[in-house]
């Protein structure tokens, strides 16, 4: 009865509303959910990750990460370094265009590169941003028609993979635009090119030359987490980001789509900071001991946090540097409690009469990160079954939390998650190139790291480094500023309709994206 | 009439004056938004660079006294997240925005009304039971609750509305594109039923009790029992008679409703996916993208200003006691 009923009541209202029913994705077009719009499509402006992974569709660079998370030419034919390591000269690849028609030559490659650097248009995106900065980017020059020359301050083994980031568009048509008309209208230089962008709602990109399987791609702008999991499930999307772990088995039951779990590059810590910004402050001091810290790796279940609060398995951490490029020999900590009450008993810090060893306050995030204000509690609790008292706060990430991590005094512990990559580890280990760096959240200062760091930055290759590099792990294990969590797991909706994998960097490229 | 309109408008200065001078210091007190807009590598010499490019270095009444100077111009800056006049995205967001609050206002009068008549007529009744039922839940579900449990229900069960999404109609019109306006007027109703509900649900509960209270009032007077001792029909008594006296009390309530609804859209802009106002503006605070929050506050508050002056010229004209 109630099933005739719901029919009759469903065919009423259809008839009432004729023709207005919402259609699934044809056969040539993708439809991706995701929770943020962009904001501008001048590739120098561009600084978010949903940003970004649209204009790669539009733009080519010089090199790409590929799936497999290594750097590849992309535009790029030959590469040629100079001896001192502060010249790339690079041969592109012969007869490229723009979405216009007009040739990309070696000049509009100087062009792109030198454009974002100019002060005189204060862009404030990734690439003038920590892209030119950890590049060491002096200036781009023209050789001929199709080679040029990238000057870099210092010799550097991450330059491929940061000028992977630097998307590159065509002089000609890029000089006739102000800067609103860049940031609204862009010709690209990659497969696709913006169709229409309805801010908001949608943009919609159409297929101009291969790599590509589908003509249209369409990002449409779905912010609540559990609207884009209704669209995945009714089929009007094929792709959604950031699924919500309590939605996942809605999705894997709904027949139309599936959830795809994969351990990103993001790397989820408990950091200890070990600076004046919390200087005096409960803990602060206990937490200065590296044994204590070691200690504290012990006493936090991560398997657990990781399927009862992510839905997920995760890849343990044992070190700053992302899988397979970390120190082999290295295993993640087990949950230990009683190995962390020896071991703090050890350091000097046994149970008082009320069972308490010391107490401190453990700050982090709400919104920031997946589930992160019931990991970061649970956290705490982990902590107070050991005998650390510890006062767990949840802070708003952008007027908040974001200011005491610049300034460096969040804290004693506090709870972050921080963006890595596949294709070099000393991009990971680069957060500590310095005592006072920006990204030393913790003012860690063991000399044993920062000596062994300029060794390997001065390597001419990665594998010359890995001696130092596996040295410098073990260190940062054994004494390290971070109580080491997990990968953080991306999760995606995927439509049943589609072959798609995800990339462990939160990329998502659509190129190889097949109907089934 | 006009030196009421006028004295109005200058009122109107004073109010946004003060909304912005409100906003611009809420928004300044939780520190420097400049952090936000660097990466986290930035060193301290990017960080100062983007302070000085986003106008962040000089003093706040400085700040203030400048966004004041540029207001009075028309000019509310570049939005810091989208990089574009900050009035631009505000209009832009605007219409979509006005499309459902409006579409929530007609379905606030128009389905509240004859439910408060009818209560009101019944009333101790199962169906002023049920209608009064109705009103104490609208009142009390949050409308993303409501707006969700609507997804599941119409969009994912039945399938027959559509589950996120917008289809325009009012900017199409203003741009002066009739044929695509109209065009698309079937689909953005449909667009409109699930968010447009999901907002109106606490109006016309409120608005509901609001008519059968007043309707009630109204009834038990003297000019009620002399229409129907005239021999009037019921009918007439009810419409021409009682409606009449009791709307006063409505139209203002409609009048302060438009402000209602607009707070209320910001979470059901969120969960129907409506590229509005409210969720620009919510963005907008998250980014601390200050030019965006204070072009909204200040086109709302002139949209605000204007309904309540219509609203005021109305009373007038149907309550003849009211001189203005």
């Amino acid at each position: 009865m109630k099933a005739i009923n719901r029919f009759l009541f469903a065919g009423a209202l259809a008839a009432a509303l004729p023709g207005l029913s919402q259609a699934a994705p044809p056969d040539d077009t993708i439809v991706v959910g995701l929770s943020a719009d962009a904001s501008t499509f001048d590739p120098a402006q561009i600084s978010s990750r949903d940003n970004s992974n649209i204009a790669k569709h539009i733009f080519a660079s010089l090199f790409k990460v590929n799936f497999e998370g290594a750097v590849e030419p992309y535009l790029v034919d030959t590469t040629t370094i100079s001896e001192d390591g502060l010249a790339y000269t690079f041969s592109i690849k012969p007869d490229l265009t723009c979405e216009d028609g007009e040739p990309l030559t070696a000049e509009d490659v100087a062009y792109s590169f030198n454009r974002a650097a100019d002060p005189a248009n204060a862009f404030t995106g990734n690439t003038p941003g920590f892209v030119y900065t950890t590049l060491g980017f002096k200036s781009a020059e023209v050789v001929d028609d199709l080679n040029v020359t990238i000057n870099v301050t210092a010799k550097t083994t991450l330059a491929p993979g940061m000028m992977a980031q630097v998307l590159i568009h065509c002089k000609d048509s890029y000089e006739a635009m102000t800067l609103e008309q860049a940031a609204a209208t862009p010709i690209g230089s990659g497969s696709y090119r913006l169709a229409s962008w309805e801010r908001g709602s949608q943009i919609v990109l159409e297929k101009v030359k291969d790599p590509g399987t589908f003509d249209t791609i369409i990002w449409r702008i779905i912010p609540e987490a559990s609207t884009r999991t209704a669209e995945l499930i009714a089929g009007n999307v094929d792709i959604i980001t950031n699924v919500a772990p309590d939605q996942v088995p809605a999705i894997d039951a709904s027949g139309s789509a599936t959830v795809e779990k994969v351990n990103g590059t993001r790397r989820m810590q408990v950091g200890f900071n070990l600076g004046k910004g919390v200087e005096g402050m409960p803990g602060a001091a206990e937490i200065q001991d590296p044994k204590v810290r070691f200690a504290l790796q012990y006493a936090v279940d991560v398997p657990s946090i990781c399927t009862q609060l992510l839905g997920a398995e995760c890849t343990r951490m044992t070190s700053l540097v992302n899988p397979p490029n970390g120190n082999p020999d290295l295993v993640p900590i087990p949950y230990d409690p009683e190995m962390a009450e020896t071991l703090l008993d050890e350091a000097g810090y046994p149970r008082a009469e009320n069972g308490v060893r010391f107490s401190i306050r453990l700050q982090g995030p709400r919104g920031r990160y997946l589930n992160d204000a019931n990991v970061v509690q649970a956290i705490g609790q982990y902590l107070n079954d050991v005998g650390i008292e510890t006062e767990v706060e949840l802070l708003e990430w952008a007027s908040v939390y974001s200011p005491l991590l610049r300034t460096k005094e969040m804290g004693p512990l506090f709870f972050l998650g921080q963006g890595g990559v596949t294709w070099n580890p000393l991009y990971d280990m680069s957060l500590f190139s310095t005592p006072d760096g920006a990204t030393n959240y913790q003012s860690w200062t063991d000399q044993r790291w920062f000596d062994d760091w300029k060794l390997a930055i001065d390597a001419d290759t990665v594998e010359a480094a890995r001696p130092i590099i596996d040295r410098m792990l073990k260190l940062f294990y054994d004494e390290g500023p971070w109580l080491q969590l997990y990968f953080q797991p991306d999760l995606y909706g995927v439509s049943s309709r589609i072959d798609w994998t995800p990339r462990r960097d939160e990329e998502i490229e659509l190129f190889a994206a097949t109907l089934k | 009439m006009w030196t009421f309109i006028i004295r109005r408008l200058l009122q109107s200065a004073i109010v946004i004056i003060g909304v912005t001078l409100i906003t611009f210091t809420a928004l300044q007190m939780s520190g420097d938004p400049t952090y936000l807009y660097v990466s986290e590598r930035a060193t301290d010499e990017e960080i100062q660079r983007t302070r000085v490019a986003l106008g962040f270095d000089k003093p706040l009444p400085e700040q203030y006294l400048t966004f004041l100077g540029k207001l009075a111009q028309g000019d509310f800056g570049n939005s810091l997240s989208y990089k574009r006049p900050a009035i631009e995205a505000v209009m832009d967001a605007l219409p979509a925005t006005l499309e459902l609050t409006l579409f929530a206002m007609m379905l606030a009068i128009v389905v509240a009304i004859p439910l408060g008549v009818v209560a009101s007529l019944n009333r101790g009744s199962p169906v002023d039971g049920s209608i009064m039922t109705m009103g104490m839940l609208g009142q009390s579900i949050p409308s993303f609750w409501l707006g969700i449990m609507m997804i599941m229900f119409f969009g994912l069960q039945l399938r027959i509305l559509p589950i996120s999404g917008h289809v325009p109609f009012i900017t199409p019109l203003v741009q002066g594109n009739f044929v695509e306006a109209f065009t698309n007027l079937p689909q953005a109703l449909y667009y409109l039923i699930m968010p447009g509900f999901a907002v109106a649900f606490y109006s016309i509960s409120r608005n509901a009790r609001l008519v059968r209270s007043s309707m009630l009032e109204v009834l038990g007077q003297d000019f009620v029992r002399t229409a129907r001792a005239k021999g009037i029909s019921e009918t007439a008594v009810v419409v021409r008679h009682a409606l009449r006296n009791a709307w006063l009390p409505v139209v203002t309530m409609i009048g302060l409703e438009f402000g209602f609804l607009i707070g209320g859209v910001v979470v059901v802009e969120m969960v129907f996916s409506w590229p509005g106002i409210g969720r620009l503006v919510f963005n907008a605070i998250n980014q601390r993208d200050i030019p965006v929050v204070q072009a909204a506050v200040v086109v709302l508050a002139l949209v605000f200003i204007a309904l309540n002056l219509i609203v005021d010229l109305i009373y007038a004209k149907i309550d003849p006691r009211v001189k203005l």
